[in-house]
């Protein structure tokens, strides 16, 4: 919840939030349903909008308890959810045509062919990797009917989001609460950063190297003008790791450069705790 | 599928193909998913495309077309002539892994069959009919769920599946190879950089690079387990040699099309030749993957207590 504020203070328009047991974040990053209510009372006093994170890719017997939150969201004025599984997204458009889904980034949309398919699918938005620049960006932008959004702040790892999983091939503690499996669907496989330890590289028998898989800290700033230009409609920021002084502080610095609409130029060294070694 | 079952395989380019002994597959899977620029990818060479369909169908096997894995706009226009080139060529159906690739399929050549890749992420029912309103008709589920998931599945929607029940299972896909770092070092440019037998390992961690994409490690192995697998009425099996030597190919094919032959007439006996063939060619070990609910890398017999169980060798060989 302080996250959630120190957001809105720094002049977020909108904040994403997990809502415990069905945010593929795990325990640590989600709210209850009484923060979540706090939560949603002060972005709407703050005139902004709260999204809600229901990302996990349940099994069929407790499909039906997920589908069981979303009247009570609806009932308390919340109508942006973020899915990660088409089905699940199919399945909530068909049984509640009144939600705005959002494809989130585990979707893997890359190209204008993935956001045209979301489209159809009855996607109000999907989410784009900050890999992806804005001369595709304005490609994709061709496609109409649906909300851009691109994760311009982000940690990108070796792997694809939404296409690994490595942690739970190599190591796997299932527990009553959450499922085998993976990050992307909500397990407890979940991201132990097996790809940010040395591993030891072999040519066949033959030890060649040791080595991290490469990573980096993506903060496109100094593109939020070109990204505006391409037809962007949102622009997301990865602050689920973030402390809320953090936090605020990457608001604050897009805000300005959102309202400046001037390129600001990227930092060469961010903050440790902003970069993926920080994280 | 004259045995009443098909096991598949995928081979990235024409050498490979006149080099494979394909004579205990049903169908092959053509092309490389990870990379365009690994060596002579059919996904990349039409006219190559088109001779492998034409090599496949003349040994009377089932051909398929492969598609990349994690594509960007400019992979698109590439894409679309490939699968412009695996309908002239005659391909039987196209394995699709992404959802913008589903769309291009469905709309541009919407009589190619459609089967879904692991790395597509079907996960549940719900998505297997959303594919299924776009023309696909086979589901390889994401690799992570267990049997029980799977048949969950099938129960609610019917969808035919295509299980990896041998070979290195793909952990994840990445737009990057880190491979080139090793260009000069090594003096090995790409795209040779990949042909290497490169593995990862951390203690008793390993895991397979082929570039772009990172393979387990240990091949998956479901030998003891097809007696389930064909009674929970699984039918299509692919043996994954997309990064192996045409003696692996060969080799590991014999294996399950006597053990599936065998299975399906209600024998479930394992011969101790077949698990010494798996082991001779799994250089790092086996596992099942997901398919028992547990981390990818362990490996569960069916009995144990039976000599000749790959539990048993494995014991022994520990």
């Amino acid at each position: 919840m302080d996250a959630v504020e120190a957001a809105l203070d720094a002049g977020a328009d909108a904040v994403y939030v997990g809502l415990a047991g069905w945010s593929r974040g795990g325990a640590r990053g989600e709210v209850t349903w009484d923060e979540l209510v706090a939560a949603q009372r002060a972005v709407i006093a703050a005139g902004r909008e709260l999204h809600v994170a229901i990302n996990t890719i349940p099994k069929p017997r407790q499909r039906a308890r997920l589908f069981e939150c979303i009247p009570p969201l609806l009932d308390l004025g919340v109508r942006d959810v973020i899915v990660n599984d088409v089905g699940i997204l199919s399945a909530l458009r068909k049984r509640f045509p009144e939600l705005r889904l959002t494809a989130s980034i585990g979707c893997g949309a890359q190209t204008v062919a993935d956001v045209a398919f979301f489209r159809d699918l009855g996607a109000h938005a999907v989410v784009l990797p900050g890999t992806v620049g804005p001369d595709e960006l304005r490609e994709i932008r061709t496609i109409r009917g649906i909300t851009i959004e691109v994760m311009l702040h982000m940690a990108e790892e070796f792997v694809l989001l939404g296409k690994c999983w490595m942690p739970s091939y190599v190591h796997l503690k299932p527990t009553e609460v959450r499922q085998t499996g993976s990050m992307k669907r909500g397990g407890v496989g979940a991201c132990f950063r097996i790809c940010q330890q040395p591993w030891e590289l072999f040519d066949g028998e033959r030890h060649v190297d040791t080595r991290r898989f490469p990573s980096r800290q993506i903060s496109r700033i100094g593109d939020v003008d070109a990204y505006a230009e391409a037809g962007v409609d949102v622009l997301k920021l990865q602050g689920r790791s973030l402390p809320p002084d953090l936090l605020a502080s990457l608001v604050r610095r897009y805000r300005k450069a959102i309202d400046a609409r001037t390129p600001i130029a990227e930092t060469a060294a961010l903050p440790p705790m902003w970069t993926v070694v920080g994280r | 599928m004259s045995s009443g079952y098909e096991l598949n395989t995928t081979i990235a380019n024409l050498r490979d193909l006149r080099q494979s002994d394909l004579r205990d597959y049903d169908a092959v899977y053509l092309g490389d998913i990870y990379c365009r620029l690994y060596e002579a990818n059919f996904l990349e060479r039409p006219n190559d495309l088109k001779e492998g369909l034409r090599i496949l169908r003349e040994q009377g096997k089932r051909a398929y077309v492969a598609t990349y894995a994690a594509p960007r706009n400019d992979f698109l226009p590439k894409v679309r002539k490939m699968l412009a080139a695996a309908a002239e060529g005659g391909a039987e159906a196209v394995e699709v892994l992404n959802f913008g690739v589903v769309r291009i399929a469905h709309e541009e050549f919407p009589r190619l069959p459609l089967h879904i890749g692991g790395f597509a992420n079907v996960y549940t029912a719900a998505g297997v009919e959303v594919l299924r309103d776009l023309g696909a008709v086979r589901f390889t589920p994401n690799y992570e769920l267990s049997l029980d998931e799977i048949n969950e599945i099938t129960g609610e929607c019917g969808a035919a599946m295509e299980l990896l029940i041998h070979g290195k299972m793909p952990l994840g896909v990445s737009d990057y190879c880190f491979l080139l770092d090793y260009e000069e070092k090594w003096g090995v440019k790409c795209p040779d950089l990949c042909q290497k037998d490169l593995f990862l390992k951390q203690g008793d961690w390993a895991m397979k690079t082929v570039g772009k994409g990172i393979l387990s490690g240990k091949d998956v192995c479901m030998l003891e387990h097809l007696p389930r697998l064909l009674a929970e009425g699984h039918r299509h099996f692919r043996v994954e040699t997309l990064s192996e030597s045409p003696a692996y190919r060969r080799e590991v094919a014999a294996v399950y099309r006597a053990a599936l032959d065998r299975a399906f007439a209600g024998d479930d006996l394992v011969d101790s030749e077949w698990a010494e063939t798996l082991f001779r060619h799994a250089h790092v070990g086996l596992c099942n993957g997901f398919y028992f609910g547990k981390s990818g890398m362990d490996y569960a017999g069916i009995r144990p207590e039976a000599m000749g169980s790959l539990l048993t060798v494995a014991r022994v060989e520990s």
